[in-house]
């Protein structure tokens, strides 16, 4: 029996060049019944490695490769053969024995990364070995390892000398002398010298095939990672690349034949397998418990807060019903919550939610937990599931043994900052990390690293980057080759041919780590005898080594502290209305049902509010013509891949338009379907129609949800299925009927859209309207104030707002601040919106505060003045604020050309002998910018423009061209030709659509709709993708009020050189 | 009016085209860069017009109906400014070569009294223009007061411009910035003020333009008012010490040349010993005989010898001359003899008492250009180990004289086996037992391996043509046949000796690669 008990994974990053997944198939194609998994300084592979070789029926062994320092550095080339190998600290092949051997490997791998100061540079020492050698036995390794650098700098004498240090560490019987075989005479000699030191020493060999990656031709891979870890070019890398490609997995009869001098090399595999009994399933992790009062126990303390926090929700209602089936609600989810041991993991979620209410910070629960009575007394969510009738069981069940997830919506930017540091603060450096997100090779990102080691130049590879497909459809020409094709790229030539073939098959495998958004993980004890922690790149956040899957599949519990760009614009309003309006603002308490706010929304006028506002938002929301909250929840949940991939969008506008029966597919199933007209549009629904169709429990619903889930299973599906049927035939459901619930339940249920969480964001969307309807100025300043977030670039807020009836005043160094401020004037009722400096490009908020704080001192009596009392403005800046006319202002009759006139002598230093000297007080002999310039200028700098929109400067020559204003498309006729034109400000290919592309078009009056076939992208793609304006013409569709043109003919129109920006969505 | 200016525009087209006149009135894109990352760095009007832009790739350009597509060649380019100076040079010996930009497409002369000899300015642009196209260039010619402004019209109007004295300002204003080649920086800071014209620029007050963008922006704005009175930078020639001879009758036989060389190679050393100088870079160039025409870099033949010491002795340089000469006969009958030497400080070295004596590196020198006549130019020197798994991969360098000889201590002393390669290795068929060599059959001999070790492995360059994979074997075998003692010296391959066999793993065959000392 062979066991390869050495191999790498891409999670070597750059290092290996497999995915863990790889290599468990390989190994079990080959039939090798363990293998282990050590990789470089990390166990960043090992949760995917253990799941996949669980599934495949292999023994999963845990360990690493530890850089220590004591020993020397690698072995490398021989000092007068040229080389470039740079040195680098010699690593101890670690396994992990049992539990203890892990925590060790965990514990001394968070030691010494915690203090690395730059990344992947830290090292153990061999005093840290010693004290964490406990559990663990350790290999000689290969050409990294003691062994190798040991016979290479002092010879046998000095590896006998380091195997001694090792056996006094470990212990003689955790220590094996290593032996692979490549094919190399280097290797060779190092392996006779192996033998005898073994046999003198009496230690058992060991072999190993020193594995990197999971097929021979994948050395490729290797060599290309290689390259870009020492960032040189494959033609120069000279003996940094491999020898050859002879690390890959070998069956037992190959390495026993290899290894047929010594046969003890290979029994010896099998035998330090069967000695390592740990794999990741005995992790070991346990939640924090939460500390409680003396004479409380964690699940009475938890009753007392849930049954306080129900007080005040369920009473305020007064609804006698409802109050009664929350109380039974709630002792339902008390008792399964104290029967799972999950009370602490609420209570900690309860103890950052008042964190957040003492600090005012707004905070928000959402995802499954909003179907708990819990979670919404203990003021978690702000949905009352009771009242919505949500499953609990799409949260928590008692069959599924899994942690709950609680994400918890924050404003983005420092209050999010504010929760996290708190729950570190609380729960201790090693107690609570961020999780990870691991940064894998992409199109872009593969296309421009392959392109470099190729030795492609820089512009080529530039516009190979701005040429990969970035859209959610991927068209039959949305081939990489077709990429390299529209770059300029000769696809006959052998080399363009290799980098195209790199590039794919570098997709998907991990570049590096980097920080999840919100994801935290914490632990009752030391995380670090869980899993390694390292710093993160943004100071004082520590992550772990696994990403938010990993952690969730090796069953650590999370809580998502995620920011949300509207939820800080929501905090923002909170203090700009009452400030500027005066009138008090709780979002808690907003009027429901608002008539202004649902017409509004019908009307789909909802650029900048909350998940209604996107184009295809816009083109449902007429049909569905909201009038009360649960619409809103509906409309948030509908325009999702599930419901459009399912069809079940048509069905229900349609019944929702009263032009089609409400026909339920069974009639047990009308309680679940009545509210969506008999159409199943959320995963409650689902699990509820499995539930009451074929019988199954809470639990078994939740399974076959994730069955359909993301990582879906087919053999898994096909059980379900039969379950599923199975439940119904018993139920008398049959026929048809049982085939359209099937359907329903299968087509969508991977795709669908939680209610609960439906109606958290419906919150969020209300919340947002009302203030966009009420009090445009702070909600238009609010969100200018935190982007980027939302669908439409800030200029295009700006310009609806104006459409609307606000007036923005553009950035002036007199009055403008950072961030963009409300004005008052005193003849007018409303407030204006003033931008602030954070728009201007290239303008830092130093300088900018610095001018506010002069300002406020004195006023500036011209720019001079300005330059000299800011010096922390650099000339670029005052350039950048002359352009765009912020100082004017600053004396009379000042324009943009005669500022920047001004600004270019005060900005130059004169010297001290002419300082003194005084302007002289000619006027500027340049001319004023045309209105053109002025927009050139505008958007170049500050990327939008206060003045007028640029189409209606060529207004009355696309008057001539017959070109439509969009505000008049809605009077035109279905199937009328029409012809219209604006500057594009999004562009969308979403998945869903077939290859359509969707085109929004900005004029002076709103936004045209432009629908593109996807022959006729085809045709203009370059166009259609680069030119900022377009005229289009075609037939104008007009169906419910929902407005498109079906382009038939696609034109570049030369309205202005402004820098205008479009969204472009995947 | 006393300067006159010769530009070329798409110069490095028409650098290519008046070698290939055929080409004139085709779309013509030059590129630049290797393949497979040729992009166009050149393009007549025939070819913009045909939609080929500056910075497309060659596959993109291609695309473009009928185009002709040439890759771009400094040395050309560099002949055909020679080309632009002798055209300048045959109206005024004060040329201004490459101007102040380094523009290689532009050529100033200093017309002033020329009138008398040539004719009216007009007459002057028009010869210039006439001479030029003779030699294969379309060029603008622009005549001016000052060189500056002479050189704007010439960039900025097609064909013969004569700018009288004062109109300067008028006839120049009209052009856009670009064609002053203003630098970026203050051609932005002008665009951002609305300035786009020589005109508009020239119409700012100056101490307000000196103010805000100080003397340079002075310089830029007298240009743009036809007011820049630099003075001519006339081109000097580079330091050399030349020697040349017309020759009365073409010479077709070396023997004679040798005479002439000889002659011109003493008086070169006895100017060099006077300025106690050597060479230690001798440039030959033979002018041949034509058919008249005036291209120039066909009819020269050019040779260039690198000494590793600086010598002055004309012995010993017309000696390499000779054997040079011998190898790179020149095609066609010799009338002219030009020989440059470039200048270096003669070698002072005194030689150590005890220091084993070495060769003389001028006789060194003389014996390896013999070698290299024999073997081939690239095929001579010290071999350097290349960094790459590639087995007996090096390449050649220039053989030089170590300074000293360092020894290696007895520690550091390897004791390695040395390889005496076969130069080609030998073809073999290999019999296989268990999948390792059992026999090897090479030049009709089959020898029973009695031992081995291997395979070694090495594979490589695989995103190249030149990938190789082979397995290597360390062989004992009975001697192969001695015919391939690399010489009569060395022992008889007798008994049994270790070998070196290799599988060429692509190939599929075998080779016998050495045999260990």
């Amino acid at each position: 029996m062979y066991v390869e008990l050495h191999s790498c994974s891409a999670f070597s990053f750059l290092e290996g060049a497999s995915l863990p997944e790889d290599l468990v198939s390989e190994a079990a194609r080959l039939e090798l019944p363990a293998i282990a998994l050590l990789d470089r300084d990390g166990v960043y592979g090992s949760p995917r490695f253990h799941m996949a070789a669980e599934k495949a029926g292999i023994r999963a062994h845990v360990g690493a490769e530890i850089s220590v320092e004591g020993f020397g550095t690698q072995a490398g080339m021989p000092s007068w053969m040229p080389n470039k190998i740079p040195s680098r600290p010699v690593r101890l092949a670690l396994l992990a024995k049992n539990r203890t051997g892990y925590q060790n490997i965990c514990r001394l791998m968070t030691r010494y990364k915690l203090r690395e100061k730059v990344k992947g540079t830290g090292t153990a020492t061999l005093e840290e070995v010693a004290e964490h050698a406990k559990g663990l036995v350790c290999l000689t390794g290969g050409q990294e390892g003691i062994l190798a650098a040991a016979l290479a700098q002092g010879g046998s004498e000095e590896a006998r000398r380091n195997i001694e240090k090792l056996l006094t560490i470990f212990g003689k019987r955790n220590v094996y002398v290593e032996v692979q075989r490549h094919f190399d005479p280097a290797e060779e000699t190092r392996n006779q010298a192996a033998v005898c030191l073994a046999h003198r020493l009496h230690l058992p060999l060991l072999a190993t095939n020193g594995v990197r990656y999971a097929h021979a031709q994948d050395r490729e891979i290797l060599d290309l990672f290689t390259c870009i870890r020492n960032r040189c070019q494959l033609e120069t890398a000279g003996r940094l690349v491999e020898r050859n490609d002879e690390r890959h997995f070998r069956p037992a009869a190959e390495m026993t034949r290899l290894f047929s001098d010594l046969p003890e090399a290979i029994t010896n595999t099998g035998e330090l397998s069967a000695r390592l009994r740990y794999t990741l399933a005995d992790l070991g992790y346990e939640f924090p418990r939460y500390p409680v009062p003396s004479g409380e126990t964690i699940d009475t303390f938890l009753r007392k807060r849930t049954e306080e926090g129900f007080r005040a929700r369920y009473a305020a209602k007064r609804l006698d019903n409802l109050y009664e089936r929350a109380e039974r609600q709630v002792r339902r989810e008390l008792a399964l919550i104290a029967k799972l041991k999950l009370a602490g993991y609420f209570l900690i979620v309860w103890d950052i939610i008042r964190f957040c209410r003492e600090e005012g910070i707004l905070v928000q629960g959402r995802g499954s937990a909003a179907n708990s009575a819990v979670c919404y007394s203990l003021g978690i969510t702000a949905v009352d599931p009771v009242g919505m009738e949500l499953l609990f069981e799409r949260f928590l069940s008692e069959e599924r043994g899994e942690w709950p997830d609680i994400d918890l919506d924050l404003p983005s930017g420092d209050q999010r900052e504010k929760a996290i540091q708190y729950v570190y603060q609380r729960y201790g450096q090693l107690g609570a990390a961020m999780t990870a997100n691991v940064i894998t090779y992409r199109g872009r990102s593969a296309a421009r690293e392959v392109g470099k080691v190729l030795g492609f130049d820089r512009e080529t590879l530039d516009q190979l980057s701005s040429l990969v497909n970035t859209w959610g459809w991927r068209g039959a020409t949305d081939t990489t080759e077709h990429q390299f094709h529209q770059a300029g790229l000769d696809l006959s030539h052998p080399r363009v041919q290799k980098y195209c073939e790199l590039c794919e098959r570098i997709q998907d495998l991990p570049r590096h780590l980097g920080q999840h958004s919100g994801g935290m993980v914490i632990c009752q004890g030391q995380l670090d005898s869980v899993v390694p922690l390292e710093p993160a790149t943004m100071p004082g956040r520590i992550v772990v080594q696994w990403d938010k899957e990993d952690c969730a599949d090796m069953g650590i519990v999370k809580v998502d502290l995620l920011g949300l760009g509207m939820m800080a614009a929501l905090e923002d309003c909170l203090e700009l209305v009452p400030k500027h309006y005066g009138e008090p603002l709780d979002l808690a308490q907003l009027p429901a049902d608002d008539p202004l706010v649902y017409e509004t929304l019908r009307r789909a006028d909802t650029v900048g509010m909350f998940q209604v506002e996107s184009r295809a938002q816009m083109s449902s929301l007429p049909r569905n013509a909201p009038t009360k909250f649960y619409d809103l929840v509906v409309q948030v949940a509908i325009i999702r891949p599930g419901p459009i991939v399912g069809r079940m969008m048509h069905p229900y506008m349609r019944r929702r338009q009263r032009r089609e029966p409400v026909v339920y597919a069974h009639p047990s199933l009308e309680p679940v379907l009545k509210r969506t007209l008999g159409v199943p549009l959320f995963q409650e629904q689902l699990l509820r129609m499995a539930m009451i169709t074929a019988s199954f429990t809470g639990g078994e619903a939740e399974d076959l949800r994730r069955a359909m889930g993301f990582k879906r299973s087919e053999s898994r599906m096909r059980e379900i299925e039969v379950k599923l049927r199975r439940g119904m035939d018993q139920n008398g459901i049959k026929g048809e009927t049982q085939e359209e619930i099937i359907t329903q339940i299968t087509s969508f249920a991977q795709y669908g859209f939680p209610e609960s969480h439906a109606a958290s964001f419906a919150l969020i969307a209300y919340a947002s309207a009302y203030l966009k309807c009420h009090y445009l100025a702070a909600f238009t300043a609010a969100l200018l104030n935190n982007q980027p977030m939302g669908f439409y670039s800030p200029a295009t807020l700006v310009k609806d707002a104006q459409r609307h009836g606000l007036r923005v005043k553009p950035i002036d160094a007199r009055y403008s601040e950072w961030r963009c401020t409300l004005d008052r004037d005193p003849d007018k009722p409303a407030p204006c919106l003033r931008i602030g400096f954070r728009y201007v490009r290239g303008l830092r908020q130093a300088a900018a505060e610095a001018v506010v704080r002069q300002r406020q001192v004195r006023p500036f009596a011209g720019i001079e003045d300005l330059v000299k009392r800011v010096p922390d403005l650099q000339k670029s800046e005052l350039v950048t604020l002359s352009e765009i006319g912020a100082l004017n202002g600053l004396g009379q009759k000042i324009h943009r050309r005669s500022a920047l006139w001004q600004v270019e002598r005060a900005a130059r230093p004169a010297g001290p002998l002419l300082e003194s000297i005084p302007e002289q007080a000619d006027a500027s002999p340049l001319q004023q910018m045309t209105d053109e310039e002025r927009l050139v200028a505008d958007f170049h700098g500050s990327g939008m423009t206060a003045g007028p929109h640029p189409m209606s400067y060529c207004r009355a020559r696309l008057d001539l061209l017959k070109v439509q204003r969009a505000c008049d498309l809605h009077g035109i006729q279905d199937g009328e030709h029409t012809r219209v034109a604006g500057c594009v400000i999004a562009r969308q290919r979403p998945g869903t659509a077939k290859g359509f592309v969707f085109l929004s078009l900005e004029d002076e009056t709103g936004i045209a709709n432009v629908i593109v076939h996807p022959d006729l992208y085809e045709k203009h793609r370059l166009i259609i993708n680069r030119e900022k304006f377009l005229r289009i013409d075609g037939i104008l569709q007009n169906q419910d009020r929902v407005v498109s043109i079906k382009a038939s003919q696609v034109m570049p129109i030369a309205i202005s050189a402004a820098e205008t920006e479009s969204h472009d969505f995947h | 009016m006393p300067f006159a200016c010769l530009f070329v525009p798409d110069f490095s087209v028409q650098a290519l085209v008046r070698l290939e006149p055929e080409l004139r009135s085709k779309p013509i894109a030059v590129f630049e860069g290797v393949p497979p990352l040729r992009k166009v760095f050149g393009a007549n009007a025939a070819a913009k017009t045909a939609g080929v832009e500056i910075g497309m790739t060659k596959t993109q350009a291609e695309l473009c109906p009928g185009i002709v597509c040439r890759q771009r060649s400094l040395s050309q380019e560099s002949t055909a400014h020679s080309a632009l100076l002798d055209c300048a040079w045959t109206i005024s010996p004060r040329v201004e070569g490459s101007g102040q930009e380094e523009l290689p497409d532009t050529v100033v002369v200093d017309i002033a009294g020329c009138e008398k000899l040539f004719g009216s300015p007009e007459k002057i642009a028009s010869d210039l223009r006439r001479v030029a196209a003779e030699v294969g260039f379309d060029a603008n010619v622009a005549v001016a007061a000052n060189a500056e402004s002479a050189i704007c019209a010439a960039r900025g109007f097609p064909g013969i411009t004569v700018i009288p004295a004062g109109d300067e300002a008028a006839r120049i204003g009209v052009l856009p910035l670009s064609s002053l080649k203003i630098p970026m920086e203050l051609l932005d800071t002008l665009a951002r003020w609305g300035i786009h014209t020589c005109a508009e620029f020239a119409a700012l007050p100056e101490i307000a333009v000196v103010e805000r963008v100080g003397q340079k922006g002075r310089r830029w704005q007298l240009m743009t008012r036809g007011a820049d009175a630099r003075p001519l930078l006339p081109k000097e020639p580079p330091l050399e010490f030349e020697e040349c001879m017309d020759l009365e009758f073409p010479v077709e036989l070396l023997e004679p040349l040798m005479f002439v060389m000889n002659r011109l190679l003493d008086e070169l050393c006895t100017r060099l010993r006077m300025h106690v100088l050597a060479t230690n870079e001798i440039q030959l160039t033979l002018t041949l005989q034509g058919n008249g025409s005036r291209r120039k870099e066909s009819l020269l033949h050019v040779r260039t010898l690198r000494l590793p010491v600086p010598a002055r002795e004309s012995k010993l340089l017309l000696k390499l001359l000779q054997v040079d000469l011998q190898n790179h006969p020149p095609n066609a009958p010799v009338i002219g003899v030009r020989i440059a030497a470039v200048p270096a400080r003669p070698r002072t070295r005194q030689l150590g008492l005890f220091l084993p004596q070495s060769p003389e590196p001028e006789l060194l020198e003389v014996t390896l250009a013999r070698i290299r006549n024999t073997v081939g130019y690239d095929r001579v020197g010290s071999p350097l180990l290349l960094d790459t798994h590639r087995p007996d991969a090096f390449r050649q360098t220039h053989f030089v004289l170590p300074e000293s000889t360092t020894r290696m201590a007895n520690t550091q002393r390897r004791t390695t086996a040395a390889l005496r390669m076969y130069r080609p290795p030998l073809p073999a068929v290999v019999e296989l037992r268990e999948k390792k060599p059992a026999a090897v059959i090479c030049n009709g001999a089959r020898r029973q391996i009695l031992a081995l070790s291997g395979p070694w492995r090495t594979k490589g360059e695989w995103w190249a043509e030149t990938a190789w994979a082979r397995d290597d074997w360390d062989v004992l075998m009975e001697a192969l046949r001695p015919a391939y003692r690399l010489d009569a010296s060395e022992p008889m391959e007798e008994g049994t000796a270790l070998y070196r066999i290799y599988r060429d793993l692509r190939l599929r065959r075998w080779f016998v690669e050495g045999i260990y000392d």
